[in-house]
């Protein structure tokens, strides 16, 4: 069971550390996003460090948009040696998505040749095949859309098996609302050898739910669950009572695990928890 | 000007080796000015190439030929009635004419035959140098006609990093510091308080960083 922490765009913690502090047990790892849609925030090596300080295990996202190959090798040194033991390699969004619109993306690595980064850093070696005095060793996630279908999907697949060539270990998916919407991805994974985590995210409004369904490729929102909400006397409660739905329904369907997501509404996570039946 | 350098022949053999006809398609603009893609450096590879294919023993076809432009329609258009004689189209015009060239001709392959590097100038012949790097945000009215941007290692905006020594700069002896260069320039001027003036920091959006770039002009659309 993973639980999404944003780190705060400030310095004062204490609404993350009480966040996560309450959650604590029933959560194995605390995903933390590094600057999750372009917006400027404390880092992810900064926000696991200080989950991890407290007990807390996480997977810290390292991203590509914002890092050249030095900066990333360091933060993994630095993450390695605090004990931070699994990471998840994302591309990240582009800066015009962020609030921080001028600024230069970096994009030195790409994803694969993060991957093949951290694998030669495990065997010891940075990008440049010096010797490391000491060398990290992470399981390393990274992301799948298992809600496309047909060409999309194939080409997903694709990218998928180079990811795992290139040291992948689990994938965590976009949110998923709706486990037959992606079947055509489930008929071509074999959950018991490829570890896949679906996102379960918590809907925070009956306009987010209309907005996604309409906006967001590739997220099946079935059109009942968006008439659910919009009767349903209160709306935050019923979102709540989704994403525990969501989750049990991910436990049972074999999935390798699940990873709430509420962006911000992190104290509506022992809510979902304490709902999944 | 765009300046591109010319591509290993050794790069260009292993592209072209598969194909038994080959039509070489050099640019008359800024390739001819930096002698990597015109009109004399399309009749030296045709050589060199046919040389090749001699020494292979293998029959293959290679023509020539040379367009005003390669990132232009209308240019492109003289070629329609022959590219279907082609098994593939070697361009030596930059970058964007190689482009341009494919988007028009979707069944032919087009290949690059020359490494396009910078925008620049000819300081000598047989020597090109950036000046320019298209970030889309001009500044060059306060820093004296010299780019910081391109000719700085460092893109500094507000002053000289403080590893420059003797005027050049601390990646290379063979390098100017940017600075240096333009605090000498704005001396010369008599503007030298334009150095004083604190840059904001740079919007990058209108560099590549923004993602693919387009200019629209309404006024000149037809």
């Amino acid at each position: 069971m993973l639980a999404e922490m944003e780190p705060p765009k400030g310095v004062d913690i204490s609404v993350m550390m009480e966040n996560a502090s309450r959650v604590k047990g029933e959560i194995d790892a605390f995903v933390v996003p590094e600057m999750s849609n372009a917006v400027m925030r404390m880092s992810a090596l900064g926000g696991a460090l200080l989950l991890q300080k407290n007990g807390m295990d996480t997977v810290m996202q390292v991203c590509c948009r914002d890092r050249n190959r030095l900066a990333l090798q360091a933060d993994l040194l630095a993450a390695g040696a605090s004990g931070v033991k699994h990471i998840m390699v994302v591309t990240g969004e582009d800066p015009g998505f962020g609030d921080h619109h001028q600024a230069k993306a970096v994009y030195d690595l790409t994803l694969l040749e993060l991957l093949d980064a951290i694998e030669k850093m495990e065997n010891g070696h940075d990008m440049s095949g010096i010797d490391l005095c000491g060398s990290p060793q992470f399981l390393v996630g990274s992301t799948v859309n298992a809600g496309l279908s047909a060409q999309a999907l194939e080409s997903e697949l694709s990218e998928m098996n180079q990811k795992i060539k290139s040291g992948v270990d689990f994938f965590i998916t976009p949110p998923l609302f709706d486990i037959a919407s992606i079947k055509p991805f489930l008929s071509c994974v074999d959950l018991s050898k490829t570890p896949i985590i679906p996102t379960v995210l918590l809907l925070k409004s009956l306009g987010m739910a209309r907005y996604m369904a309409r906006n967001v490729k590739h997220v099946h929102i079935p059109d009942e669950l968006v008439r659910r909400i919009q009767n349903a006397p209160d709306k935050a409660r019923e979102c709540v009572n989704i994403a525990a739905e969501t989750v049990h329904a991910i436990k049972e369907h074999g999935f390798s695990g699940v990873c709430i997501s509420t962006i911000g509404w992190e104290d509506k996570v022992p809510d979902i928890l304490k709902n999944i039946s | 000007m765009i300046v591109a350098d010319k591509k290993p022949i050794e790069e260009i053999i292993e592209s072209v080796k598969e194909f038994k006809k080959i039509l070489i398609l050099g640019c008359n603009e800024c390739v001819t000015v930096c002698e990597a893609g015109g009109k004399k450096e399309v009749g030296i590879l045709a050589s060199a190439l046919r040389m090749f294919f001699l020494n292979q023993g293998k029959d293959v076809k290679i023509d020539e030929q040379t367009l005003e432009r390669q990132c232009d329609h209308e240019y492109l258009e003289e070629i329609r009635d022959v590219v279907d004689q082609y098994e593939a189209i070697l361009s030596l015009a930059c970058g964007v004419g190689v482009q341009f060239t494919a988007e028009k001709y979707h069944s032919t392959p087009i290949l690059p035959g020359v490494n396009t590097c910078f925008l620049g100038a000819t300081e000598q012949r047989g020597l090109w140098t950036e000046r320019c790097q298209a970030c889309g945000s001009c500044i060059l009215a306060f820093t004296g006609g010299i780019c910081p941007v391109s000719r700085c290692a460092k893109r500094l905006l507000n002053g000289p990093c403080g590893g420059s020594s003797k005027g050049k700069c601390e990646i290379s002896k063979d390098v100017d510091c940017a600075w240096q260069l333009i605090i000498d320039r704005l001396k010369a001027l008599g503007k030298l308080d334009e150095y004083e003036k604190v840059q904001p920091i740079k919007n990058w959006s209108t560099d590549r960083a923004g993602g693919p770039r387009r200019v629209v002009r309404e006024d000149v659309a037809l």
